[in-house]
């Protein structure tokens, strides 16, 4: 065990509130757990040796920055959480739904958190857990049947120094109702912060998610997201990712019920030292669900990306459709790129499928744009960038996605094309 | 216009182009025909300036300047075009940011303002319109997902975007049923104004039913080894290669 | 249908006679003296006895390895006998007239004849039996063309400075748990040695036959292709039907030195246990090659039996320009594990690679392709392309797919593909409706889902493979 987890224990143990119960479930677990080294798989090249440098401390109020950049054109209720406290608050609560905060809620509305707390998010996340132990400030959303809700809800979370900042996000869409949730995140500064967010989606419900782990920097990221989907649910998620020292996110769907699905996109562009690891899981534990799932990342400079995509198609799931796709563009030597897509199959009446590339940008492709007059730099600008563009134009909310376009190309332009 | 004098090229250390001479003067559509593997597309590609098509003598000028000294930008903002017999596809980059690009990068290289959003939007979708594309097609990828005479049709509207003043059409023709070739013909023609040139080059006669050349030439084993005028055409279609030996006959069936 | 198919799958495993052979064979147990025992046996010099017991010394410090997707009774190392040797064997016979008939009465039931005249033209073999090589053919007529093919153990006291220079450069001593065991305990195998230039005028190929029981078989095989040569070789392998599992850990060893070129090729039929999973073999083996520049190493294998079985035949590309190929089809019926692929290391520039992977399940098998495709920084324009496609039967099995892609050169191209499928109703529904029966069927859709690695075998083989795919599919129709 690492003095870091250690720490994480006593500090979870030493925490007393409505919500110890879930904390000393959590801390019993982690008393038990193996501190990952690089023989584990699921750490198998995304080494934690920053984490376990760190003394555990949580972050109080923070002179940072305290609202989230600007999307403009969004017309969201938005919230911004800074050193594990609400800093920013614009607009309504949309009508329709119940939004809680953790530190808010009443009697009844605790009973609820505590009920779906850690119910959709696997047990073996170790950072999850910690979240479990550790988590001061909280979001509940309860999105009631048959209500469609059109405002977006955004959730921004803000790297603030020196502390740690463990922000927990549950959203309970019941059925037939629809929503849309943008979690985000940003921030430079010297911390570490597990942003963990579970959704229930029951049967007909629609989710239209956006995760954008936009830390660079000394903004340690260990976060994930849990889908549990029921019966013709619709899930939609983006995913956007940038590195830092370490910034990993974990993504896990569950199907409950037969003939739902969900489409994955993921974008990943990292430039300098950075360092994204995104590790999706799908378990198809149900017939006939259908899961699309796309990843796309552009790795520059010193840069490494990991990606790990695994389909699990459970004994009874027959007539599955599952379909993973990770490309990657390396633009310089001392890029890596370590990707595995998974497949564990136990079912024969499926069809799933696979691919994984890492690539240049093509000859021909290339050759094309400079006989048009174009110059070769800027050619491989638009033939690179093209490449993430085609995921971000596919992108349901418009705002976003134009915000999306605008700032990726600027990152882009600004990585050292070699 | 286009001076080409004893061109040698090869392709991965194989001699294709063998000694090629060719003259066009402004306004001149000059057709080339030929067997298969004669080096009708490679003539393109050493024109243009692709990778891997080495240059191992000769000279080729157009408009006085060196062509071979240039890079492939340089050439086509030179005013040298190139439409492809197999465009490629290249998801993810819009029709409209390449076209945008494209056009800007050769007003800034005859000293041109770049035309604004608004300006561009307006020439490119006459451009569509002329070649019978749907306005949608601007937002969807590069050649992505579309048919072969679309693509075709993207080459001659790219033609009349950027105003060239050789263009190459590498079999233009191949794989179009005859309306979609008659709305190729028809951009092509409506480009010809006295000034600007043609290299059309082709496997059948039958395009030039549409586009009426000034000259023909045979090209045969890297070599013009045949020149003339339309008639020429219309005598290769009736009796096929069989003035070039046996050797080219059986080639071709 | 599927009952069809069960059926169709579950025929007899043909090789599982046991033979009345009388052996010498050690008592049960590891320590450094059965490797002494061992080395004095083969009368090796002392480096090669030192050797063994650094690898010894090296595994006592190792763990085994867990990560496969494999579950089975870990072996104890102290249960199983690491060396036996038919009593006829001891003194040596020189030719084929003087080894005991009945030893290749073994080999002629297995259909491997012997005797020159009765072999497949143009293939000589080295038939090991358990710990010990029994009889090399053809050595004159290979001789003649400056090629080397022996059993090992003569290699180390006949070739001393060829097997001290290669032996564990391509799998050192302590690579992994299974290697180190075999770098400390290996008995026999086959030593290759072809020399510049030369073509080798036959097909190689090793029988390797396990018959006492509780004894492993530890072999080590060291084929060295040297500049511009070319070889192509071929094992096969099989064991009693028994109950008890028995452990196979080998290590194969191919050096190709510039231009060189080697194929190799499997046939693996070991026992696979009955279909509750009872008995078979471990197959736990290490095969990796090293190519200099230019040259090229393709492996090719058939895998359908041992019980469980881990193995990544594998490509170290080190030289510009080299080619590493992996071919494989691997069929899992009963209670089999196979977790099995292969690693190219992109080393030099423009180097390739080509990886085609055939998984067959059925029954309650596991059948799990891993594999590595590594880019390293120097690997200018290398290029990798990998397909694993994987064929379930029936709907109590599992197929799994774990590659590993790790890049560090932007102008290096690596591709993977999986896909999954299922032998189709309308499939068989076709091949029924066009007279054929339900097993003929699925052998037919079998063989042409594997017919990219079969294409690969050499020609006697290939047959060989489709029958003994017909052989292992019987009963599996459903």
């Amino acid at each position: 065990m690492s003095q870091w987890l250690s720490e994480v224990i006593a500090e979870g143990q030493r925490q007393n509130d409505w919500l110890s119960g879930n904390r000393q479930q959590a801390t019993a677990a982690l008393a038990n757990v193996k501190w990952p080294v690089r023989r584990q798989e699921a750490w198998r090249f995304t080494p934690l040796v920053p984490v376990e440098k760190r003394t555990v401390s949580l972050a109080g109020p923070s002179e940072q920055q305290s609202t989230a950049p600007v999307i403009d054109g969004l017309e969201a209720y938005s919230l911004s959480f800074t050193g594990n406290q609400l800093s920013d608050e614009q607009g309504q609560v949309p009508e329709g739904l119940t939004f809680t905060l953790f530190s808010k809620a009443d009697e009844a509305q605790q009973a609820s958190i505590q009920a779906l707390l850690g119910q959709v998010k696997p047990s073996h996340h170790l950072f999850g857990q910690v979240n479990d132990a550790l988590l001061t400030e909280g979001v509940y959303i309860h999105v009631p049947a048959n209500t469609v809700i059109d405002t977006p809800i955004r959730l921004t979370q803000l790297a603030a120094s020196a502390g740690d900042q463990h922000l927990r996000v549950l959203v309970h869409i019941e059925a037939g109702a629809k929503v849309s949730v943008i979690e985000d995140g940003f921030g430079d500064a010297d911390s570490l912060n597990t942003f963990v967010s579970e959704y229930v989606l029951e049967a007909q419900a629609e989710l239209e998610h956006y995760r954008f782990a936009m830390y660079t920097q000394q903004a340690m990221h260990v976060g994930s997201c849990h889908f549990k989907v029921a019966e013709k649910a619709q899930l939609t998620s983006n995913i956007v990712g940038y590195g830092s020292v370490l910034s990993r996110l974990d993504v896990d769907v569950e199907y409950t019920g037969e003939f739902a699905n969900a489409n994955l996109n993921a974008i990943y562009l990292l430039a300098e030292g950075e360092l994204f690891d995104l590790h999706s899981t799908i378990e198809h534990a149900v017939p006939n669900c259908t899961t699309e799932e796309n990843a796309r990342g552009i790795v520059g400079d010193r840069a490494k990306a990991v990606f790990n995509g695994r389909i699990h198609i459970h004994r009874d799931a027959q007539k599955t459709l599952a379909e993973l796709n990770n490309r990657n563009l390396l633009l310089s030597r001392r890029a890596v790129v370590n990707t595995k897509p998974e497949l564990e199959i136990y079912a024969d009446d499926v069809r799933c499928a696979h691919g994984a590339t890492v690539a240049e940008i093509e000859e021909k492709a290339l050759y094309y744009l400079l006989t048009r007059g174009i110059s070769r730099s800027q050619a491989l600008i638009m033939l690179n960038f093209g490449f993430i563009q085609e995921l971000i134009t596919q992108i349901p909310n418009a705002a976003v996605s134009d915000w999306l376009l605008h700032r990726l190309r600027e990152r882009f332009v600004s990585m050292e094309v070699k | 216009m286009l001076s080409i004098n004893n061109l040698h090229a090869s392709v991965e250390e194989k001699q294709i182009i063998k000694g090629l001479n060719l003259e066009i003067k402004p306004g001149e559509v000059h057709a080339i025909m030929g067997p298969n593997g004669a080096g009708k597309s490679t003539l393109g590609y050493v024109l243009s300036g692709r990778d891997g098509y080495e240059v191992n003598d000769g000279s080729a000028t157009l408009n006085g300047k060196d062509l071979l000294e240039l890079e492939v930008e340089e050439r086509a903002r030179e005013g040298l075009f190139l439409a492809f017999q197999y465009p490629v596809e290249i998801p993810g980059v819009s029709n409209m940011e390449f076209l945008k690009e494209s056009v800007n990068a050769l007003r800034e290289h005859r000293g041109e303002e770049p035309l604004t959003a608004a300006e561009f939007l307006k020439k490119a979708k006459a451009a569509c319109k002329q070649v019978q594309l749907p306005l949608d097609f601007l937002k969807r990828g590069v050649n992505e997902g579309f048919s072969g005479g679309e693509k075709k049709r993207n080459e001659i509207m790219q033609m009349i975007l950027l105003e060239p003043s050789l263009c190459i059409l590498d079999e233009s023709d191949s794989g179009l049923d005859v309306d979609a070739l008659q709305v190729v013909a028809d951009g092509v023609n409506s480009q010809r104004d006295g000034e600007r040139s043609f290299i059309v080059v082709t496997h059948y006669q039958r395009l030039l039913d549409y586009i009426k050349p000034d000259f023909v030439h045979i090209l045969a084993d890297g070599k013009i080894v045949k020149s003339g005028d339309a008639s020429l055409a219309l005598e290769v279609e009736k009796s096929g290669y069989a003035f070039l030996g046996k050797a080219y006959e059986e080639s071709e069936a | 249908m599927s009952d069809q198919i069960e059926q169709a799958l579950s025929k007899q495993y043909e090789a599982g006679f046991y033979s009345e052979i009388e052996s010498d064979t050690f008592e049960n147990g590891l320590d450094e003296s059965v490797i002494r025992r061992i080395s004095a046996i083969k009368n090796e010099p002392e480096w090669m006895l030192e050797w063994r017991l650094k690898a010894y010394r090296s595994w006592l410090e190792m763990e085994e390895p867990e990560w496969a997707h494999v579950d089975y009774e870990k072996v104890d190392y102290q249960a199983i006998s690491y060396y036996s040797s038919p009593k006829s064997m001891k003194d040596k016979p020189k030719s084929l007239d003087e080894v005991d008939p009945d030893l290749l009465d073994v080999y002629n039931k297995l259909g491997i004849p012997l005797h020159e005249q009765e072999m497949l033209a143009g293939v000589a073999v080295d038939a090991v039996f358990d710990s010990v090589s029994v009889v090399t053919t053809f050595r004159e007529k290979l001789e003649e063309a400056g090629v080397i093919f022996c059993p090992i153990s003569e290699a180390i006291q006949k070739y001393p400075e060829l097997v001290k220079k290669y032996i564990g450069s391509v799998v050192p001593r302590t690579d992994n748990y299974f290697a180190a065991l075999n770098s400390a305990v290996f008995t026999d195998g086959s030593f290759v040695y072809i020399p510049k230039g030369v073509r080798c005028p036959m097909e190689l190929s090793t029988y390797f036959r396990i018959n006492e029981q509780n004894t492993g078989q530890f072999e080590r095989t060291l084929i060295v292709a040297d500049e511009g040569s070319h070889v192509s070789y071929l094992e096969g392998c099989t064991a009693p039907q028994r109950d008890e599992n028995q452990l196979h850990a080998a290590v194969v060893e191919l050096v190709a030195l510039d231009k060189a070129n080697i194929k190799y090729s499997t046939v693996q039929n070991w026992y696979p246990g009955d279909e509750n999973g009872k008995g078979g073999i471990y197959n736990f083996v290490t095969k990796r090659g090293i190519c200099h520049n230019d040259a090229k190493i393709s492996w090719t294998q058939v895998e359908t039996g041992s019980s469980v079985t881990w193995k990544y035949p594998s490509c170290v590309l080190k030289g510009d320009n080299s080619i590493g190929e992996f071919y494989s089809v691997a069929l899992t019926r009963g209670r089999q594990q196979a977790d099995t692929g292969t690693k190219m290391i992109h080393l030099g520039k423009n180097t390739r690679s080509t990886i085609i992977s055939k998984g067959i399940s059925a029954g309650k098998s596991n059948n799990a392709y891993r594999g590595l495709v590594q880019m390293g920084p120097k690997a200018d324009n290398a290029r990798n392309f990998t397909q694993c496609d994987s064929l379930l039967i029936g709907d109590q099995c599992g197929a799994h797919t774990f590659p590993y892609i790790e890049s560090r050169n932007p102008s290096a191209i690596v591709e993977h593909e999986a896909t999954t499928s299922k032998v189709s109703d309308e499939q068989m529904f076709l091949c029924q409706q066009r007279g054929l029966d339900a097993e003929k069927a699925v052998s037919m859709i079998v063989n042409g889902f594997c017919k990219e690695v079969f294409k690969e075998l050499p020609m006697e083989f290939a047959v060989e493979a489709g029958k003994l795919l017909e052989i292992s599919l019987e009963g599996s129709v459903g």
